[in-house]
């Protein structure tokens, strides 16, 4: 009889080196993006068959267009003299064009999990969503179906799926409730409590609901069958503000004691980014995961220190490079004393940033970097109305998001910006 | 020793002989310009002091086109355009402000009439009109019909709507038109949503 109390825990202390060696944006807006990570870790788990200073190489590749977008990513642990395939996946998001706030998305992902030599897991699982969105938040329903490879013992999951999702100046909230329906095969002495069968029974036996109703079980000639279902309630917080990121994330776990053990109803875990200079963060994190009892995974607690450098070569000249006024996510102008305008803007993945304006005479001025996507600069700007551009990587001068904007006459834009006295 | 003291000196000596040169470049900065080009707009900024209209729009145009790498023939055909623009601006409103004057030659180029911008300022003569002018031209070449957003922005200005009224009118409109609304109809929407702030006329006793 497995324990279903196992608890697995891993502690991480890695350096790893994040470098994209091609990252494009063409003229049609797609984008090729490939990177690679290689780190030392060192974990324990329930059965410490990993050794410590196990050496990960993670090389990834993701290419995006305007409505489809593909990635893959693979670890490999260099373990003694074995090399052993960790955490990998493939995924597939693809969504069509937004109509009325609304636009239909469809995910398909192969993963592979990697607690430890005794618990990993492949799963191959697609879903589709609605989604309502908006400028400062939107919801989502979807549904979908995913497929253990490992796990003989779980059939085809159902997963149906809804969230929300909102931001709030440099926070984003989130919370999704998502629910998993499946079925269980056991052998009869691994069953307790009200859902014990024996194994005298044969298949063509009618399905005898149990005594709670939450689900049915059929007993087999080599075990039972039980129908699961979990729900799973979850919520997190985003808060980014200049060299600092954190994300917290709690959730509840609702269903039946057979399902859902002690150790897997609540769970929350942190992480936090502090940028030390431009390329290099230090990155903070620990709490709980719960069970996946669909990949047969167990709960556990994790913790992990470490230092992440990271490089953003853009090769020139490979394909033909372009900057969308979409890359940038933020711009924002606030005072920052007489007649002094601290303008910043969150531009993930690009080299420089510059903006001219009347208020430089149109002389080109470059925005300063502040970790990994933030750029700042403070500008002499008095009340009034003034002419603003920004260009990304020696790109087109496009008219900043999210201020009016008005033809230039030389065939562009200019962003129009109302500074109060 | 000697040696030293040359050095000093003829540094000393050459930052006195450069010192104006680099004063003059950070006072003209249209000396960057082609001298043909540089000539047709100073011409223009004659112009411009003459007629009484600013002189800094047409000025800062001539830069932004250097800084754009726009061709010097471009450059003078857009201080020119600017100029017209900025007079006919003046016409319509009368003496106003340099950055209302501004909006108002913006809001011509899109296609409002000098007697709706006339209307405008008449409505209104004590506040500025910058603000109602950028959201208009800005709504216009978003895709708002011309006479949609002219009579919308015109009836809100009339009653009282203030500057963070049509920010947030221009923010709502152009969150909807990314979410695919019609940019007409979402500015009618939005627009419904600012209360009249106009002084309610107390009816005259018969």
């Amino acid at each position: 009889m497995p324990d279903r109390k196992q608890h697995a825990t891993a502690i991480a202390v890695s350096l790893a080196l994040l470098t994209t060696g091609e990252h494009a944006v063409a003229q049609n807006a797609s984008e090729l993006e490939t990177r690679f990570e290689a780190g030392a870790t060192s974990m324990t788990s329930r059965t410490s068959r990993i050794p410590l200073n196990a050496f990960a190489l993670t090389p990834g590749i993701r290419y995006a267009d305007r409505r489809l977008s593909v990635s893959a990513r693979a670890s490999a642990w260099l373990s003694g003299e074995q090399v052993e395939l960790g955490n990998s996946s493939v995924a597939l998001e693809a969504h069509t064009p937004l109509l009325y706030g609304v636009r239909a998305e469809l995910f398909a992902n192969a993963s592979r999990l990697y607690f430890d030599p005794s618990a990993q897991n492949d799963q191959l699982d697609a879903e589709g969503r609605l989604h309502l969105m908006r400028q400062r938040g939107g919801v989502w329903l979807g549904s979908g179906v995913a497929r253990p490879l490992r796990v003989t013992a779980v059939s085809n999951v159902n997963v149906s799926s809804g969230g929300i999702w909102t931001k709030l100046g440099s926070t984003t909230l989130r919370g999704s409730v998502t629910s998993f329906f499946f079925t269980k095969l056991a052998s009869p002495d691994t069953i307790e409590g009200p859902f014990a069968c024996t194994a005298t029974l044969d298949a063509s036996a009618p399905i005898t609901p149990p005594d709670d109703g939450v689900g049915a079980l059929q007993s087999t000639s080599t075990g039972c069958r039980h129908q699961s279902r979990l729900i799973d309630l979850e919520g997190s917080v985003g808060w980014e503000h200049r060299l600092v990121e954190i994300t917290v994330r709690g959730g509840q776990r609702f269903g039946n004691s057979f399902d859902v053990t002690p150790e897997s109803r609540q769970w929350a875990s942190g992480q936090a980014a502090f940028w030390i200079s431009n390329q290099i963060a230090a990155v903070a994190g620990g709490g709980r995961e719960p069970a996946q009892p669909t990949r047969g995974l167990p709960a556990r607690s994790f913790g992990s220190l470490g230092l992440m450098l990271a490089y953003w070569p853009i090769p020139r000249g490979i394909v033909p490079v372009e900057s969308p006024a979409s890359l940038v996510q933020a711009f924002e102008l606030r005072p920052a004393g007489t007649a002094v305008q601290r303008i910043t803007a969150r531009i993930g993945g690009v080299e420089s940033v510059e903006i001219m304006g009347d208020f430089s005479d149109w002389a080109v001025l470059p925005l300063i970097r502040r970790g990994r996507d933030q750029w700042e600069l403070l500008v002499p700007m008095t009340a009034g109305i003034h002419h603003i551009n920004l260009r990304i990587d020696g790109g087109r001068w496009v008219a900043p998001p999210g201020i009016p904007t008005m033809k230039d006459g030389f065939s562009g834009e200019v962003g129009v910006l109302v500074i109060k006295p | 020793m000697t040696t030293h003291f040359a050095r000093v000196a003829v540094a000393a000596l050459l930052a006195v002989v450069l010192a104006p040169s680099a004063r003059g470049q950070m006072r003209d900065p249209l000396g960057q310009l082609e001298p043909s080009v540089r000539y047709s707009v100073e011409l223009l900024l004659d112009s411009a002091r003459l007629a009484g209209v600013p002189t800094r729009p047409l000025e800062s145009k001539a830069l932004e086109g250097l800084s754009k790498r726009a061709d010097g023939r471009k450059i003078v055909l857009e201080v020119r355009r600017v100029l017209r623009d900025l007079r006919e601006a003046r016409s319509a409103v009368g003496a106003r402000s340099e950055d209302e004057l501004t909006a108002a030659a913006a809001a011509l180029r899109v296609g409002i009439t000098r007697a709706e911008l006339a209307r405008l300022a008449s409505s209104r003569q004590d506040k500025q009109l910058t603000v109602p002018l950028v959201v208009l031209v800005d709504l216009i070449s978003r895709g708002v019909p011309r006479d949609t957003a002219s009579q919308t922005i015109s009836q809100l200005w009339q009653h009282g709507a203030a500057d963070d009224d049509f920010l947030g009118l221009w923010s709502g409109v152009q969150r909807d038109i990314v979410s695919g609304t019609d940019p007409g109809a979402a500015l009618m929407n939005r627009a419904r949503e600012i209360p009249s702030r106009a002084p309610v006329a107390s009816p005259r006793p018969e």
